[in-house]
């Protein structure tokens, strides 16, 4: 009888932690929206999507800029009058080739997926391909050019680089060489790859500056990055220039950085020059505060717009292997511009939607 | 001494009428309950309740999705049932997998980026910017034989836990699980694994023909093995022995240390190949393959009949199992239900199981 109750009690523990990991990891699976952004967030597709169905398959909105870009993706096609499908995969590359494989075999009549990485994406495309139905990739570029789709991404690279350079130009005020160090994205990504040749191509620039940079291990995850920016820091205390690959980890270095009094605005002694890359509302209130200094925009608007409008067109014109790549320039927003530029940050002009 | 007269039993009454043909009834019904019958029908049942809600879900795509998604589930879950059997339990096979699809990866791949691997520990000895060292010919094969080892060795590692030091299976899985799967992490600093070759690709998405595929023909062939040797050798007889009673398994000669060793070295080696066609059709190996899986493959042996209180299972069983949650998985997908939904739907298919498999021992007792 105790092992009938022991495993009874075993199996009912695994069935609540399969239900509660559902419910705990992110919010607004598929078929519902992600959140409760107030603001109208669609994007104009440019082409009446009545009577089509679009998959939207995505891996997750731990992130604000994942959340709105989810939300604005899913209440466009449905402006646009598409009936839309779908799909999270919290995470799982695995459930989401199933999941998109299950779209397709409902007929779907277009696909958009974020991706979980760049190799994962290229597996996506190649089934939707071979089962001639137009793709789109938002934001996480395949890891190859095999295969068409129709990708939009930020220029990662460049606009790493003019955040970066915004740092340099306030660290060489120092008068003194500083000590740089980076958080790392999870670099299956491309765009953790790109964010991190922004941030050297800036470093390499200006040896005379920089001394060889720290890197910090994130791979997209709040808690790694947390622990390791600690055990960072707790080595290497003299920290003068912090660049994070993702706005969202800034909680993380709040926390990392107070309790040692280095959490300091601008023009305070001990300020550490800080800078991110995407363009959330949490750095735009940080900017805004003098916290942080400067941070990538990555234009979440012009890259959901872009692809829905040439995925709208594919459909519309029968094309079925639309290959395209579609760039979005961004920009660096800074205390030095904040005031002129902050409008044409998503992440100043939204609530975000609950990630 | 006289002989005792001989006892005369009184003439049996004749049972009441009907009771004989409740008897068949009964025992038809039990036999049904405990075999895979049950299983079989509920699929079938599901599968006309659901059709006519879920879009596509009889189609040939939606079949050939659903056989893409069982074949590497059902290897795993066949794996399983030798522990389960054993009324042990493996939960260490996700690891397992994250770390042999990774070194499985690593030794095939092709062409590695300096500036994502120059890190990892293996960088300069075993791979370079050129791959890894089997990525070509025959290397393959060897590669695939090097994985089946390792996932052979890690399960014996759980298995001489358990059964020579007495721990308990679900403490040392657990255990383990976090040691293979942080070492699957660390070897390539959490990257995956990309240009894998042609040929080894093909291990997960080669198709001869129609729904004929590679995977197909591994898993048949491995089903059909490990039938064999739960069924017809002496193994698998103490399997179920040792499951059922271990200390009369003792007694009775049972080599139940050999036998626990055994039973999680297959394990491990049914999680390997599984794993292999998992990382193959997503053509990147990769650190976290396996993560989110434990719950499809303990969920889907129970279900299948295979008793968490060992003793208990087939093969046959086991591969029903995952094929219902696959269905259940897939239907809810063309449900196009919120994920949340499908795991609460996952979660309760879980816990109904596990009271299936109460009520199934406590009707059938010792029945296999």
């Amino acid at each position: 009888m105790t092992r009938f109750r022991t495993a009874m009690a075993g199996v009912a523990a695994l069935a609540l932690v399969t239900t509660l990991s559902a419910c705990g990891t992110t919010t607004g699976g598929g078929g519902t929206s992600t959140g409760a952004a107030t603001e109208d967030i669609s994007v104009e597709v440019g082409a009446d999507l009545s009577g089509k169905r679009i998959c939207f398959g995505f891996s997750g909105s731990e992130t604000e800029f994942w959340a709105a870009g989810i939300k604005s993706i899913s209440d466009s096609l449905k402006a646009a009058n598409a009936t839309v499908i779908e799909h999270n995969s919290n995470e799982d590359p695995n459930r989401q080739l199933e999941q998109v494989r299950d779209c397709i075999t409902q007929g779907v009549d277009g696909i958009v997926v974020i991706p979980e990485d760049g190799s994962s994406a290229n597996t996506i495309i190649k089934e939707a391909n071979d089962a001639d139905i137009p793709i789109g990739i938002f934001n996480r570029p395949p890891a190859t050019e095999d295969g068409a789709a129709i990708v939009a991404v930020a220029d990662n690279r460049d606009v790493a680089a003019q955040t970066t350079q915004y740092l340099a130009d306030e660290a060489a005020k120092l008068g003194r060489k500083v000590q740089p160090l980076i958080m790392v994205g999870n670099l299956s990504d491309q765009n953790a790859v790109e964010r991190r040749n922004g941030f050297y191509e800036v470093i390499d620039a200006n040896p005379d500056l920089f001394l060889t940079p720290i890197e910090v291990q994130t791979n997209w995850d709040a808690a790694t990055g947390q622990a390791n920016l600690q055990a960072a820091v707790q080595a290497n205390p003299d920290i003068d220039v912090l660049f994070t690959s993702s706005d969202f980890l800034f909680p993380q270095i709040q926390a990392v950085l107070e309790p040692l009094g280095k959490w300091k605005p601008v023009g305070e002694e001990g300020h550490v020059l800080m800078g991110g890359l995407d363009g959330d509302n949490r750095a735009c209130g940080l900017i805004r505060d003098g916290y942080v200094d400067a941070t990538g925009v990555q234009d979440l608007f012009y890259e959901a717009s872009s692809l829905l409008e040439a995925l709208g067109t594919a459909i519309a014109d029968g094309e079925t292997d639309p290959d395209d790549t579609i760039v979005d320039p961004g920009f660096a927003l800074t205390s030095a511009n904040f005031d002129e530029r902050e409008k044409d940050m998503w992440g100043c002009v939204i609530t975000p939607p609950s990630s | 001494m006289t002989a005792a007269p001989p006892v005369e039993s009184a003439p049996a009454a004749p049972p009441p009428p009907g009771a004989a043909a409740r008897a068949r009834r009964g025992a038809v019904l039990r036999r049904l309950f405990a075999g895979e019958g049950f299983v079989a029908i509920l699929i079938v049942v599901y599968i006309v309740a659901m059709a006519p809600f879920a879009q596509g879900l009889l189609s040939e795509r939606n079949a050939l999705n659903v056989l893409s998604n069982f074949w590497p589930l059902a290897i795993i879950v066949i794996g399983q049932t030798f522990v389960l059997v054993l009324a042990g339990i493996d939960l260490a096979q996700s690891a397992i997998i994250n770390l042999t699809n990774t070194v499985g990866a690593l030794l095939v791949t092709q062409a590695l980026e300096p500036s994502l691997f120059d890190k990892s520990a293996l960088w300069g000895s075993v791979v370079g910017p050129d791959g890894g060292p089997l990525g070509g010919g025959g290397g393959i094969a060897l590669a695939v034989v090097l994985m089946v080892v390792i996932g052979a060795v890690l399960g014996t590692v759980n298995g001489l836990l358990i059964a020579r030091l007495k721990m308990p299976p679900f403490m040392v899985t657990l255990g383990t699980m976090l040691l293979f799967s942080a070492v699957a992490v660390w070897l390539t600093r959490s990257e995956n694994v990309p240009n894998l070759p042609e040929e080894y690709i093909a291990i997960g998405q080669g198709r001869i023909w129609g729904a004929l595929t590679v995977p197909a023909i591994i898993a048949v062939v491995l089903g059909v093995a490990a039938h064999f040797v739960l069924s017809k050798t002496p193994f698998g007889a103490w399997l179920y022995a040792a499951g059922t009673s271990r200390d009369t398994a003792i007694i009775s000669g049972v080599p139940y240390r050999r036998v626990v060793v055994l039973a999680y070295a297959l394990s491990g080696v049914f999680a390997t190949i599984g794993g292999v066609l998992y990382s193959t059709r997503l053509e990147a190996g990769r650190p976290t393959l396996a993560d989110d899986l434990l719950l499809d493959v303990i969920g889907a042996a129970v279900i299948g009949g295979v008793s968490l209180f060992g003793g208990k299972g087939s093969v046959l069983g086991a591969a029903l199992g995952a094929l219902f949650f696959v269905v259940l998985s897939n239907s809810l997908n063309l449900l196009n239900l919120p994920f949340t939904v499908v795991f609460i739907v996952k979660g309760l298919v879980i816990v109904a199981a596990a009271l299936l498999d109460v009520v199934r021992n406590r009707i059938l007792g010792g029945t296999r």
